[in-house]
């Protein structure tokens, strides 16, 4: 077994005894089902994969796998995420989590991440509602929108999560939603292997509290593939004008891959440590620096 | 001749007062002596008051001292913002810039008399050998050599090393404006002499460093390989060092984009197996909290450094005080035991610091160090310290045996699992900061939940019986107690001393755990206790609160507590242990006559 993972895996060998909490018919079982086939077309054994999330529905999803998982703090998955890469550049790092997590009480990290151009794949399920707290307002529920928090309508506009990772700049952006499975799939394994910072976004119904036109049969109705459109996803404008549709049309597929990846970050800090080593004082002689002499 | 010195130099920020400050600490250790510097300043970024103490002794320092022997004074009104930091006595001599035109008679020191009161040309001086009144600061350190013996080669060979790289010209001006200071001490000699001793160690090796290059030195010897942290004041200099050391041992440092990131990549590293750590000040520990809970309910090692300052909120960013002890003890919700650590100076900073990774490795948990902006900021000059003596502890791995049927939160005798990290075979599960079973899986059951809370806080007592994180000076069964901790405990050292000196029968426990409170050491320290004090710099009497919360205390003992950036003098402490030995000498007579 090794890092290229040479090693033959099934999407079975992925999936967790841990039985989801999520209501029957929650598209998040879909993406659970899209991440176990894109790991073993990877083929990273699961002891080589971190998997961090935050709070919320789907952020349980870590204990879904087999992965060493982290379901941490509200909005918090990527720091962690981070961390564990910088200990060790040769994990596999997922983060996931919900649209409150990741734009609301998370937003402020995710353009770190991207500046930071690590190489982590986030999945955001994005379901426009807060579903674990009973159905409240979230940051990409549409102006207008009623919710126990929103009586007499939403008076914000929705962020738009396609756009906001594209302006900061992110390496790998796609979009991806239960209704194509298979579609899912690849896209989370093209992800996962762009070397660098990718992020999908999925819109993953909530059947409990989502509006009629964002259940399977309303995404089908908007949905088309931006293969099916000839969007060149080298072309990062033409990904920008096409994200602009977030919310009145699902796109599914790559908006934006960078034909020439930059060396993430992991790789420059391995550089710098094999730069710097040579000037390590041992240890236990490191309050040798503050000789005077 | 004098055995112990204390100067106390202010002027405005771009008068380098500061600078002479560290040229005279480090032409004192060059000289052998030990010496202690703080600075404090005003929050200005740039100009500004700035000021600086720096003691010089020819035996081992406890504290920065308290009354000034020797005040430097560029101007009064810059000097005069300092108040207590900077006290004048009777027996202080003053020097201060004769161009403020304020006669010798008329300075503006309120109700005090000083010793002798010294005008001096300094900026006529310094412009009119070196060309420029940038080397008031150099006319200042001839001064000080002249008068009092410190430094008259010493200093110029530290600034001559400094300037090499500025040219030749600029280090002849120097010699100048510090050869007519130190020529304008000789010709006004002072009424009584007060030049220190030489000292004995002359040639032997010195250390000079601050708090917080000596905690980042000390994370590094531990092991640690991550930090993640926000610039903050009085802390920063702690991610500075990481900075520029710990990529060469293969660590990484992460400059997140807020405190909250900081704390949360710490802990992805340590879950990721590796020794991390942050490092903050009170609002950063605030902004932290939810993290903290997340480690300790996740049983992660880590550990925190919070570099106290003035508070709540922004408060006094730039000076000392010692009111994050209750947020250190019980920030975060939830029923947490977190350890908390307190080092007393610079020098025992790396041995606090080593078993705060000891402890978070050990029982994989947080821990904070609980600095202060004085311990962080001052700089010592330390006999060097052999690191052989020091253990390194590593958090419990699994075995090939725990590792087939692997649970982490496995219930043990100790209450300690051995814990995994990714990339281990067989080691897979879920952190989580849910509640969760042995496994790590989560659950909602009550029972569940109540025995996991025993098994992460049962896990800490034995650290409750840890004496060598406790200190007792004096004699151990003396009627008169002091409890003090952090920056503080060096003033109560030097108290001690000069109380025993007064025969007065005292002793004095310096806690290096703050938290979880270790009640039997406590109760048996007040055991012969009649009157004490608990001293600190907290506005709440924080500490007193907390041993309150604990043990019963014995009657007689009460806080001595303060607000932060008002030091406390070891006099003043002295007189507070009189005034009860006299109150103990009253009861006592008041037990023979009992009266209403």
């Amino acid at each position: 077994m090794s890092a290229t993972g040479t090693c033959e895996y099934q999407a079975k060998d992925y999936k967790s005894d841990l039985k989801p909490i999520w209501c029957p018919g929650c598209g998040d079982f879909s993406v659970v089902q899209g991440i176990y086939r894109a790991l073993a077309a990877v083929g990273r054994p699961p002891h080589e994969i971190a998997f961090v999330s935050g709070i919320g529905c789907s952020s349980r999803i870590p204990g879904y796998t087999t992965a060493y998982g982290f379901n941490s703090v509200h909005g918090r998955a990527l720091p962690i995420a981070q961390g564990i890469k910088l200990a060790n550049p040769d994990l596999l790092v997922l983060a996931a989590g919900g649209d409150g997590d990741g734009f609301s009480i998370g937003g402020g990290h995710i353009a770190h991440l991207i500046r930071r151009n690590m190489d982590i794949t986030y999945i955001v399920m994005d379901n426009q509602i807060y579903g674990l707290t009973k159905g409240q307002l979230s940051p990409t529920s549409q102006k207008g929108r009623i919710t126990c928090t929103s009586r007499y309508g939403s008076l914000e506009e929705p962020v738009n999560p396609l756009l906001y990772v594209l302006a900061y700049g992110a390496g790998f952006v796609a979009q991806a939603s239960p209704t194509d499975l298979a579609g899912m799939a690849s896209t989370i394994e093209a992800a996962i292997r762009y070397p660098g910072f990718a992020f999908v976004n999925i819109q993953s119904p909530c059947v409990t509290y989502g509006e009629e036109a964002q259940q399977i049969k309303g995404l089908k109705a908007i949905s088309e593939t931006l293969d099916s459109l000839g969007h060149n996803p080298a072309d990062r404008l033409a990904a920008m004008d096409l994200a602009q549709q977030y919310g009145e049309k699902l796109h599914l597929g790559v908006f934006y891959r960078n034909p020439e990846p930059p060396p993430t970050y992991g790789d420059l800090v391995k550089e710098r440590q094999a730069a710097l080593s040579k000037d390590a004082l041992p240890k236990e002689r490191i309050l040798d620096l503050f000789i005077k002499k | 001749m004098r055995k112990d010195l204390v100067f106390g130099m202010a002027g405005s920020g771009g008068d380098g007062i500061v600078s002479a400050g560290d040229s005279l600490l480090q032409a004192a250790a060059a000289e052998g002596y030990h010496g202690v510097m703080t600075k404090s300043f005003g929050s200005q970024i740039r100009g500004g008051e700035s000021s600086c103490r720096v003691r010089i002794s020819t035996s081992p320092i406890l504290n920065p001292g308290g009354n000034l022997d020797v005040a430097v004074a560029l101007n009064w009104e810059d000097f005069l913002k300092f108040g207590a930091e900077l006290p004048v006595s009777g027996n202080t001599v003053v020097i201060y810039e004769a161009a403020t035109n304020i006669p010798v008679d008329q300075i503006p020191l309120v109700g005090v008399t000083p010793l002798q009161v010294i005008a001096v040309p300094i900026a006529a001086m310094a412009k009119e050998t070196a060309g420029t009144e940038r080397a008031k600061n150099t006319v200042v350190l001839g001064l000080i050599a002249g008068w009092f013996g410190i430094g008259a080669v010493a200093v110029m060979k530290g600034i001559r090393k400094k300037l090499a790289k500025k040219g030749e010209e600029l280090v002849e001006a120097n010699q100048r404006a510090f050869d007519a200071g130190r020529a304008f001490a000789m010709e006004h000699p002072l009424k009584v002499s007060m030049a220190i001793e030489p000292s004995e160690t002359k040639g032997q090796v010195k250390l000079i460093t601050d708090g917080n290059d000596m905690c980042a030195a000390a994370a590094i010897f531990a092991g640690c390989q991550f930090f993640g942290g926000y610039p903050i004041t009085p802390s920063t200099e702690i991610m500075q060092f990481f900075t520029d050391q710990v990529w060469k041992y293969g660590g990484a440092v992460l400059q997140a984009e807020d405190e909250i990131a900081g704390i949360g990549a710490a802990v992805g590293a340590s879950f990721a197996g590796k020794k991390s750590m942050t490092a903050t000040s009170g609002p950063g520990l605030s902004l932290k909290s939810e993290m903290m809970g997340l480690a300790s309910i996740a049983e992660l090692p880590l550990v925190i450094v919070d570099v106290q300052r003035g508070g709540p909120s922004t408060g006094l960013p730039t000076k000392t005080e010692q009111s994050d002890l209750f947020a250190a003890a019980f920030s975060a919700h939830g029923d947490v035991i977190r350890p908390v650590l307190a080092p007393t100076s610079v020098a025992d900073m790396f041995r606090i610091t080593v078993e705060a990774f000891n402890i978070a490795e050990y029982y994989q948990t947080p821990v904070i160090v609980l600095s202060d902006q004085e311990i962080a900021a001052r700089k010592e000059t330390l006999d060097p310290i052999d690191t052989s003596q020091f253990k390194i502890v590593d958090r419990l791995r699994p075995t090939a045996t725990d590792l087939q049927d692997y649970r982490r939160f496995k219930q043990t005798e100790n209450h300690i699992s051995p814990i995994s990290h990714p990339g281990m075979l067989g080691g897979t599960y879920l952190a989580s900061g849910i509640e969760h079973v042995e496994s790590g899986a989560p659950t909602n059951s009550g029972s569940v939940h109540a025995r996991m809370n025993d098994k992460r806080t049962k896990k800490f007592d034995p650290l409750k019986e840890r004496r060598d994180l406790f200190e007792v000076l004096g004699n151990p069964d003396a009627p008169i107690a002091m409890v003090a901790w952090g920056s503080v405990a060096g003033v109560c050292r030097e108290a001690l001393a000069m109380a025993q000196a007064k025969g007065l029968d005292v002793k004095l426990l310096v806690p290096y755990l703050l938290y979880p409170v270790a009640e039997g050491i406590y109760n048996d320290f007040f055991r012969s206790v009649q009157k004490g004090l608990v001293i600190e710099q907290t506005h709440l009497a924080q500490t007193f609160k907390l041993l309150r919360m604990h043990l019963d205390l014995p009657k007689g003992v009460k806080p001595l507590a303060r607000s932060g950036a008002n030091p406390f003098l070891p006099g003043e402490i002295v007189a507070a242990l009189q005034n009860l030995l006299a109150e103990l000498q009253r009861s006592h007579e008041g037990n023979l006559q009992p009266q209403e």
